[in-house]
């Protein structure tokens, strides 16, 4: 009976009194914890193999990818389909930093996670000024998505162009390192879900959730939608600045491709739409399940765009909200913070009579 | 300078054929086709496989026309039913992401398998001058057969029944149907025409310029920049808006390279998104 | 002619029109009224086919009607001018009253009947629908819905956000169409002035029929006085 009533009051309000008890902080730990495990044995399980390595370093990027787009997206609603380019905001960015403008590594890191995150919440406060809908915020960030991409290219001289960026600075030290490059970036994994699982117990995750629900009642209760928007764009473009600077610098090497719309966000968008828009651990879900999946069909070349594109047919006509949310949708009975109330779930029927 | 504000012409006759495909399907059916551009590959290859199977020219052309209705009267039994089953926001997006799906689907399938594969239809002669500038023939039929194309769709929206039916579906969809005009019918009318003036965008820019199986998702992108500028479901705006773009481009082009000239198009869209949404000639919400 | 049967219908389960039943006999003109919110419009576009009825029958000259889209119901003679007149903006006085006869070729004859009704459309002819005031463009919504001659006309509150001189206007036009033999039903908040002009009417209230009646029976009811004449 209270679940039916939670459901028709809504899931907010009453969920964040339940979740301000310290149970459900190890609640929301304990499930990183075991994923953070897990892929911390990955390289032991791999071996030695360079090549294996490269890739999984490279799903763990993705994994970060999906963390910060899945805050973006699935937590405020925002299209923003320039994952790539922000996270090669900071990966450029941060190289050109680096090995031309003779800055730390740290320092360029941390310089361009800020500009990414900047950038991020710029997008955001311009839509959310311009009043844009979910569509026209998708083709602005498209648009700067493919903006950046030739820039890139045209810009050459400062960039690299086609040819692509070697980045000099950390060559030789433990980050070109495969094996302790992945745990960098597990650990910025882990921090990402962490940030993420923190903010979704606070009134910005509150604040997030009344957006999602329903932008017009939560504007009519004082949320202020823009903030919340911008903040999620903010630390979101920050999430994916910080994964694609490191990535950069343990790879060593960056191209247009490596940011790419097509490489990146459309696989990033597959990811989270498998792993489950919204909830905390489909990402890593979505990334692992694709990174495998890509390493299946890597000898299939163009043929895996195939693939892609049917998975997004498919994923988006039939499980709209991902493998995580259908699960827990039917294992739980009360709402979760992370699911939307199931809509087959009939309406109360009100046919009063008279 | 006249060469290049004549080649920007040339391109931006394109530019519009492009977009009116598109904006006419946004317009009717807040339908976003990502796939248009794939779509003109498609009638691309058709049309490459005609000839080389020993169709001559002409009719190769007319089957890849054929190909394009016949892709967007599929497009609309097929892909499209479930996003009809939505509205408005929801619909343009479900219709953004099983568009975006099907043209990966088809690079994907196209890239892998016929990876060299593209059309080039060359028109022989000369170059012939216009205002002292010698253009080759290609361009030179590709933009008169576009312009007889537009001009055709300009008549056909003005002056007949079937063309008003359409426009007042655009209009006001609800005063449409209390008319006794079916929105549907006449969606899956656009979507067949949509289809029709893909494979006409892939035949004339095949007589400039190759038409390889990668052209897709830029034939996309530029179909969207022009769509966006002109306004959502106005053909002149389409017109307008590509000529406009076009001439910019090749200017641009010329003097500052071709990622950056890129860039300037694509900055004009994102003007109009932020200072005049409903585009040039678009209605105002 | 029209009968509705035990209409049921509302939006997203919820009904707002509950157990309605009327008929409108050939000839006749017929009002529903009611305050804002009674219903009326749901009851309109359920009787349109712009909104699926929850349960019910509408039958028109002897065939079910009820659950076709609005595009098949209108082809078989029945004229809408709905409240928010759905006019097609950019497209001129000419081109709304054109569309207005489709499938079929606009009838001179019939454009003419129309252009006496309204003179001030004539004039603006060659003028975008979406520039005209509102009482112009309520003449165009019925002026369209006349153009595929239909048997039955009915309209939901023709006369909002008119002045009251050109309420009266409107009025008239509709009795030089009742006296050529055209069946009316109107869905009007505007009571005395419906009541002058219709034979019959009902009193729709919260989604239900509460009274039925003949003009002059409503117009005597102490209840309807009260509740829409103004009288104390």
């Amino acid at each position: 009976m209270s679940s039916r009533l939670t459901r028709a009051t809504g899931t907010s309000l009453i969920g964040v009194a339940e979740r301000r008890s310290s149970r459900s902080l190890l609640a929301m730990l304990a499930p990183i914890a075991l994923v953070a495990a897990a892929l911390a044995l990955v390289p032991l399980w791999l071996g030695g193999s360079r090549v294996m390595m490269g890739v999984a370093l490279l799903g763990l990027a993705f994994a970060g990818y999906a963390i910060g787009f899945n805050l973006i997206f699935g937590s405020t609603g925002q299209l923003f389909l320039c994952v790539g380019a922000l996270a090669g905001v900071a990966g450029y960015g941060g190289a050109i930093l680096a090995d031309r403008g003779g800055l730390p590594i740290l320092v360029s890191i941390l310089l361009a996670t800020l500009a990414a995150g900047l950038v991020g919440g710029l997008l955001s406060w311009i839509a959310v000024r311009r009043s844009l809908g979910v569509i026209f915020t998708g083709i602005i960030t498209l648009i700067f998505s493919l903006t950046f991409e030739n820039l890139l290219f045209g810009l050459g001289q400062m960039t690299g162009g086609e040819a692509g960026f070697q980045i000099s600075s950390g060559a030789g030290t433990f980050l070109r390192e495969l094996t302790p490059g992945y745990y960098l970036m597990l650990a910025l994994v882990v921090l990402f879900l962490v940030v993420h699982g923190l903010l979704r117990r606070s009134h910005i995750g509150w604040g997030f959730r009344a957006l999602r629900d329903d932008g017009v009642a939560a504007e009519l209760t004082g949320v202020n939608v823009a903030r919340y928007r911008v903040y999620a764009a903010l630390i979101g473009a920050a999430m994916l600045g910080l994964a694609g600077a490191t990535y950069a610098f343990t790879r060593g090497r960056i191209s247009p491709t490596t940011f790419g719309f097509t490489q990146v966000d459309v696989v990033v968008l597959v990811m989270l739409a498998f792993g489950g828009i919204g909830s905390l651990l489909g990402p890593i879900l979505g990334a692992v399940t694709f990174t495998a999946i890509n390493e299946v069909l890597i000898g299939f070349g163009e043929l895996r765009l195939l693939a892609y594109g049917a998975l997004i047919i498919i994923l988006f006509l039939w499980i709209p909200r991902g493998v995580i949310p259908t699960l827990g949708g039917l294992f739980r009975r009360r709402p979760s913070s992370s699911v939307d109330p199931p809509d087959d779930t009939p309406a109360p029927a009100r046919r009063e009579p008279g | 300078m006249t060469a290049i504000i004549l080649d920007g012409i040339v391109l931006g006759l394109q530019f519009g054929l492009l977009a009116a495909g598109l904006t006419l399907v946004y317009g009717l059916g807040g339908v976003l086709n990502l796939a248009f551009g794939e779509m003109a590959v498609i009638t691309a290859m058709v049309v490459l496989f005609a000839m080389e199977a020993g169709v001559p020219a002409a009719p190769a052309v007319g089957l890849g026309l054929v190909a394009g209705g016949l892709l967007g009267l599929v497009f609309d039994l097929t892909i499209l039913r479930p996003v009809y089953r939505r509205k408005h926001e929801a619909r343009v997006l479900l219709s953004l992401l099983l568009t975006l799906g099907v043209a990966f689907m088809v690079e994907g399938l196209l890239n892998w398998r016929y990876p060299l594969k593209a059309l080039s239809l060359q028109i022989g002669g000369g170059a012939i001058e216009i205002l002292g500038v010698p253009m080759r023939r290609g361009s030179l039929l590709a933009s008169a057969i576009t312009l007889v194309a537009l001009g055709g769709l300009f008549l056909f929206f003005r002056s007949t029944a079937l063309g008003r039916a359409i426009r007042s579906v655009i209009e006001d969809e609800e005063g449409a149907r209390l008319v006794g005009i079916d929105p549907h019918l006449m969606l899956r009318l656009i979507l067949i025409l949509s289809g029709v003036l893909a494979a006409l965008v892939a035949v004339t820019r095949s007589m400039v310029t190759p038409v390889n199986v990668k052209a897709g998702f830029g034939i996309t992108v530029f179909a969207l920049i022009v769509t966006v500028v002109g306004g959502l479901g106005t053909v002149s705006g389409a017109f307008l808006a590509g000529v406009i773009l076009g001439v910019v481009s090749s200017i641009a082009a010329s003097y500052i390279g071709t990622f950056l000239s890129l860039v300037i198009l694509l900055m004009a869209a994102a003007l109009t998104i932020l200072i005049r949404p409903s585009g040039l000639l678009g209605v105002r919400e | 002619m029209l009968e509705v049967s035990r209409i049921y219908a509302g939006y997203q389960g919820n009904d707002v029109v509950h157990d309605v039943s009327f008929h409108v006999e050939e000839g006749e003109a017929v009002m529903i009224i009611g305050s804002n919110g009674a219903g009326k419009t749901t009851l309109f576009r359920t009787m349109c086919g712009l909104l699926a009825a929850s349960s019910g029958k509408v039958r028109f000259r002897g065939e079910e009607i009820a659950g076709l889209p609005a595009q098949h119901i209108v082809r078989r003679g029945i004229g809408f001018v709905p409240a928010e007149r759905h006019l097609f903006p950019r497209m001129t006085v000419q081109e709304n009253l054109s569309l207005g006869a489709y499938p079929k070729r606009p009838d001179p004859e019939t454009m003419s009947v129309v252009i006496d009704l309204f003179p001030r459309l004539a004039e603006r002819r060659r003028q975008r629908a979406g520039t005209m005031s509102g009482g112009e463009q309520q003449m165009l919504a019925v002026g369209r819905a006349l153009m595929s001659r239909p048997r039955l006309l009915v309209l939901d509150e023709p006369t909002t956000g008119l002045a009251p001189k050109l309420a009266h206007e409107a009025y008239e036009a509709l009795n030089v169409l009742r006296r050529q033999g055209l069946t009316l039903l109107v869905a009007e908040q505007q009571v005395p002035l419906a009541m002058a002009f219709c034979d019959r009417g009902y009193v729709l209230e919260n989604g239900f029929v509460r009274l039925e009646g003949s003009s002059q029976q409503l117009a005597a009811d102490p209840r309807v006085r009260t509740a829409y004449l103004g009288v104390t």
